[in-house]
């Protein structure tokens, strides 16, 4: 026979100023866990869901981003030419962009520097890109010209990005012709001619090629093939892949903070928990009696008051929910593997309030352990005599 | 003030005050920790040498310049010494996942500009005197467990060796720093052996410089020094940008983007979450005494008294889980600093942080304790006598 | 001579659910200092709301208190309390000992308010376990003792600062027979020994014959008072 759960929510409310405080307490906790979760969410999305199946991602060997990597302009032409898998146009010509990649210095909105991620593109990038990347004020560049396009995400943080405004990049300048949206993380980038920027920058070799191919093709087999060539030795992989590689450090950290944060001050929130439990048990002694002369056993009374512990644990993981929420959507930037800014959103997804909720039961069972062991322990004799 | 009923309380209800003490013990440490993170970050630059000036590419951070800038540089006047700085961005091959920074640098100059490191081990004259050798920073060397005369492969993922095997690195001294403006996890090693690997193709890599470090003469202007220099290549073929120490590493800071604000609305919660905890220990005992208090008040003990004896209990139980706290800050200090010390420089308490961790539980102590303290002075005696509890 | 307890057309009115109730109406009373009174009535008659009025943990509505010659009715909240720690000892029928402290720590609890050194109050609290009876029990915790002996502290935490009056809510309530006599055996003793005026709310008629006088209230005002000395020469 267990006892009904009516008793339990009732205590809960009947106790209004414990339970509110505890909630509070533990809701603070869940928070900070579901905060750092929605950021990792927020920044894992940026990446991981946007990369394509079908674009390839041509590397040096050795080189894990494209920063690191380069590749020279005859490397880039062989790899366009001669890989059959890429993609052709109608009138032959491989849908392959050589891509210049750079994190240049520029000022923010708010004071101070950053660096933004500049990318130098060829016409063939916007037919690879497609629909991904619209342009949606202004115009795209024109081949040759000293021009740009910047990604939506930049606009409120970086300073003289509007349409009209001009860049000065190294010695040269830039007139910004055009805004763009793009996928992840191109939106924080800005885009030029890749001769122009080239030029502007001093820098001959190119960082990676970015080709359209068939789904599904054996991107590994094209690594395979040019081990042994000596004329350019790729790195081969899907955008997919490129991009969910790029995003495993930081995703992790936020991961990590977040479970580092969570188990620390999750102990303190089940301290906290027990506390309120006890005092709970404290104050109902006599009723504890009661239960017990009326017949029930000492399991019933445990788990009534566990439960009633994992209440006031869920209540506080709604509580911390609700917390977060106001942030849902809130844009925040840092900086990614590769040195540049990318803004990115709050996200506070389904699995994140599940798993803080989760979090939150959890603190309030283990909270409970001890003041629902204490409550089913007493004897009716003792509890009757000390209510 | 009968102190001994506050001690009494306290011990009275032992579970309570200790997880009560606990709970403020885990927000004080990790509010400090936090705090040790922001102030770690602004030591860095209150650190920073005055003398030593920066020039770097003023278009991007992976831009460098090319090598025949130095010459030029040095003929400005003012500066005493000029070091070259080369990122080398090497992975130790037993630990390829750890990160320690490496550098290129110039031997003849690096030790007389940076008097803040001190050699325990080994001799800069012989890191001096070798191609290969190298100078790692203590915390490095106690890590991974270098002695003097050990070889270390590091692979290069900016610089390659074409023969396709890492690059290998006599440890000939091991230093230290008293400074924050100056890590103790780096790996030197002469600029020059870099270069001639890259110019004689041992070595594949971009081959000008980083960042070249001045150090200017006493008496000299480094404001006069840094536009001199800036103006000297505002043309191309790149464009410079000279700055102090301090600002060189404002500008790494500020690239950790909103994490400092990050961290402080993590601490406000923290703070929530412990005022709130606190605030409902006090309420219960203050509950649970109704009755003692109803009979202390009419023994005599004014309405002042009971309600001081609550927020005192409060204050008690808070600076307990302050000292508690702050040990458990110092005791985790160290292994934290060596844990972050890549990614988070100069993490360390300070004075300043263990002062606003004890205030924080001042604060919370008294905050918390004055509801229930108040409730039991207003409290009627004769109804308090009557609760039943 | 010990004070005499003067009360002058006392009022006192509760509201209790939205209903004012009127406990004390205009009662006038004399109680002589150094006399043991006990307080007898129905339930509602106003014997607590008396007891505490005369120990200064409530105020009257109007009329006046005085013990001796202090009107307690000008007394502020605090000068009551100062008062209290003086002049009065209450004794409860819960016992209402601290239960953190031990039993000498109990008594030394009021000493506290007095201007005594530390051996002074420990001193005193000794003297007056040892007048309870309670000396060989004085480093337990209430909850150690039995009921009698929570009750005798209580009685030995009253009288700790030598009060002229004792005040006692029901103070054999909750004790047996037997405990509840030794109990009021005390209370007669302290009476007839130390000359302490006592005031005893009982419902006990029993209990009520070891006082000397009997004061009966009805609704609020005074019935009758019966002298148990007149009528016996007082038990034993």
């Amino acid at each position: 026979m267990l006892v009904p759960l009516r008793y339990n929510l009732r205590s809960l409310f009947v106790r209004a100023s414990a339970t509110l405080l505890t909630v509070c307490a533990i809701g603070a906790t869940v928070a900070v866990l579901a905060g750092m979760l929605s950021l990792q969410q927020g920044f894992a999305v940026l990446f991981q869901e946007r990369g394509r199946d079908d674009l390839a991602v041509f590397l040096r060997k050795g080189a894990t981003s494209e920063g690191e990597s380069g590749l020279t302009r005859e490397q880039c032409e062989i790899l366009a030419k001669e890989v059959p898998e890429i993609a052709r146009t109608t009138d032959g010509q491989p849908l392959a962009s050589a891509e210049l990649f750079l994190a240049v210095r520029l000022r923010k909105f708010d004071g101070g520097e950053t660096n933004v991620a500049i990318r130098g593109v060829q016409p063939a990038s916007f037919a690879i890109h497609g629909d991904d990347l619209r342009i949606v004020a202004g115009e795209n560049i024109r081949p040759g010209q000293d021009e740009l396009i910047v990604g939506q995400g930049l606009l409120g943080r970086i300073a003289d990005c509007r349409v009209g405004d001009t860049l000065r990049i190294n010695t040269v300048t830039f007139r910004i012709v055009g805004t763009f949206t793009g996928k992840g993380g191109y939106q924080s980038e800005i885009w030029g001619d890749l001769e122009r920027l080239a030029a502007a920058l001093q820098r001959p070799v190119r960082s990676r090629v970015l080709a359209k191919v068939a789904p599904g093709t054996d991107l590994a087999a094209v690594q395979e093939r040019y081990t042994a060539d000596l004329r350019v030795q790729p790195r081969v992989e899907s955008e997919r892949e490129y991009l969910a590689s790029q995003t495993g450090d930081l995703s992790q950290r936020f991961t990590l903070l977040g479970g580092f944060l969570a188990l620390i001050m999750g102990i303190g929130a089940v301290f906290t928990g027990t506390n309120s439990m006890l005092g709970t048990i404290g104050a109902r002694t006599h009723e504890i009696g009661i239960l017990k002369a009326i017949g029930y056993r000492p399991f019933a009374i445990f788990a009534a008051f566990l439960l009633e512990a994992v209440l006031l644990g869920l209540l506080g993981g709604a509580a911390g929910c609700l917390l977060v929420l106001p942030f849902q959507g809130a844009e925040t930037g840092t900086m990614n593997q590769t040195f540049s800014e990318v803004t990115f959103a709050f996200r506070t997804t389904l699995p994140v309030l599940v798993e803080a909720i989760g979090f939150a039961g959890l603190l309030g069972l283990v909270g409970g352990l001890l003041p629902a062991w204490r409550a089913a322990r007493m004897t009716p004799t003792q509890a009757l005599r000390r209510g | 003030m009968p102190w001994k009923l506050l001690w009494r309380n306290v011990l009275g209800h032992p579970v309570r005050s200790l997880l009560t003490v606990g709970a403020v013990a885990i927000a004080v440490f990790l509010v400090c920790v936090l705090q040790a993170v922001t102030s770690g970050l602004t030591r860095t630059l209150s650190s920073a040498a005055a003398n030593r000036l920066l020039v770097q590419s003023a278009v991007s951070l992976f831009v460098d310049l090319p090598l025949s800038y130095q010459q030029k540089i040095a003929a400005v006047p003012g500066i005493e010494a000029i070091c070259k700085w080369q990122w080398f961005g090497g992975r130790y091959e037993q630990d390829k996942g750890g990160f320690f920074p490496q550098f290129g640098i110039d031997p003849d100059t690096f030790a007389a500009s940076y008097p803040e490191i001190t050699i325990v081990e080994g001799s800069y004259a012989d890191f001096q005197r070798e191609r290969t050798a190298c100078m790692v920073g203590i915390d490095t060397a106690t890590k991974y467990g270098w002695k003097i005369g050990q070889t270390v492969p590091i692979a290069g993922t900016i610089f390659q060796r074409t023969d396709g095997r890492p690059w290998e690195f006599t440890v000939r001294a091991i230093y230290t720093s008293n400074s924050a403006a100056v890590d103790k996890i780096s790996l030197y090693f002469p600029f020059h052996y870099l270069q001639e690997s890259v110019e004689q193709g041992g070595a594949i890599g971009p081959d000008g410089v980083g960042v070249y470090m001045l150090r200017v003469a006493k008496g000299s202007d480094p404001l006069a020094v840094q536009q001199a220099v800036d103006g000297m290549f505002a043309n191309g073929p790149q464009r410079v940008q000279t700055t102090t120490e301090a600002e060189f590493n404002r500008q790494f800071i500020s690239m950790l983007g909103d994490v400092p604000t990050l961290l402080q609305l993590i601490g406000g919660a923290v703070l929530f979450a412990i005022f709130f905890a606190v605030l409902n220990t006090m309420l219960m005992a203050g509950r649970e005494r109704t009755r003692a208090i109803g009979v202390m008040k009419a023994l005599g003990f004014t309405d002042h008294t009971t309600g001081a004896l609550l927020v005192a209990e409060s204050l008690l139980l808070c600076m307990l889980g302050a000292a508690l706290g702050i040990g458990l800050g110092l005791a985790a200090e160290a292994p934290f600093a060596a844990a972050t010390g890549a990614f988070l420089p100069g993490f360390g308490f300070d004075e300043a942080t263990l002062w606003l961790g004890a205030g924080i539980a001042l604060g919370t102590g008294l905050v918390a304790g004055l509801l229930p303290g108040w409730r039991a002075a207003r409290m009627n005696t004769i109804a308090a006598l009557r609760e039943v509890g | 001579m010990a004070s005499a307890i003067t009360i002058q057309s006392v009022t006192k009115t509760y509201t209790r659910g939205g209903e004012s109730l009127r406990v004390l109406d205009e009662l006038d009373l004399t109680m002589d200092g150094g006399t043991f009174y006990a307080l007898m009535g129905p339930s509602g008659s106003g014997k607590t709301t008396l007891l505490n009025l005369v120990g200064g943990l409530d105020q009257a509505d109007s009329g006046s208190v005085r013990i001796g010659d202090v009107d307690l009715g000008e007394l502020s909240s605090s000068e009551l309390a100062g008062w209290r720690a003086a002049n009065v000892g209450f004794v409860f029928q819960g016992f209402n000992l601290l239960p953190v402290l031990t039993a000498r720590e109990n008594v030394e609890l009021p000493l506290l308010l007095a201007p005594l050194s530390r051996a002074q109050r420990r001193a005193q609290a000794e003297r007056v376990l040892e007048l309870v009876g309670l000396k060989d029990r004085m480093d337990h915790k209430p909850r150690e003792l039995s009921g009698g002996q929570e009750q005798r502290v209580a009685i030995a935490r009253a009288i700790a600062t030598d009060p002229q009056v004792l005040l006692a809510d029901e103070p054999t309530g909750d004790l047996d027979r037997t405990t509840a006599d030794s109990v009021l055996d005390l209370l007669q003793r302290l009476n007839r020994e130390l000359q302490k005026t006592i005031l005893m709310v009982t419902h006990d008629p029993q209990a009520a014959s070891y006082s000397d006088k009997v004061i009966h209230l009805d609704k609020g005002k005074l019935g009758r008072i019966d002298d148990n000395r007149a009528a016996s020469g007082g038990r034993k």
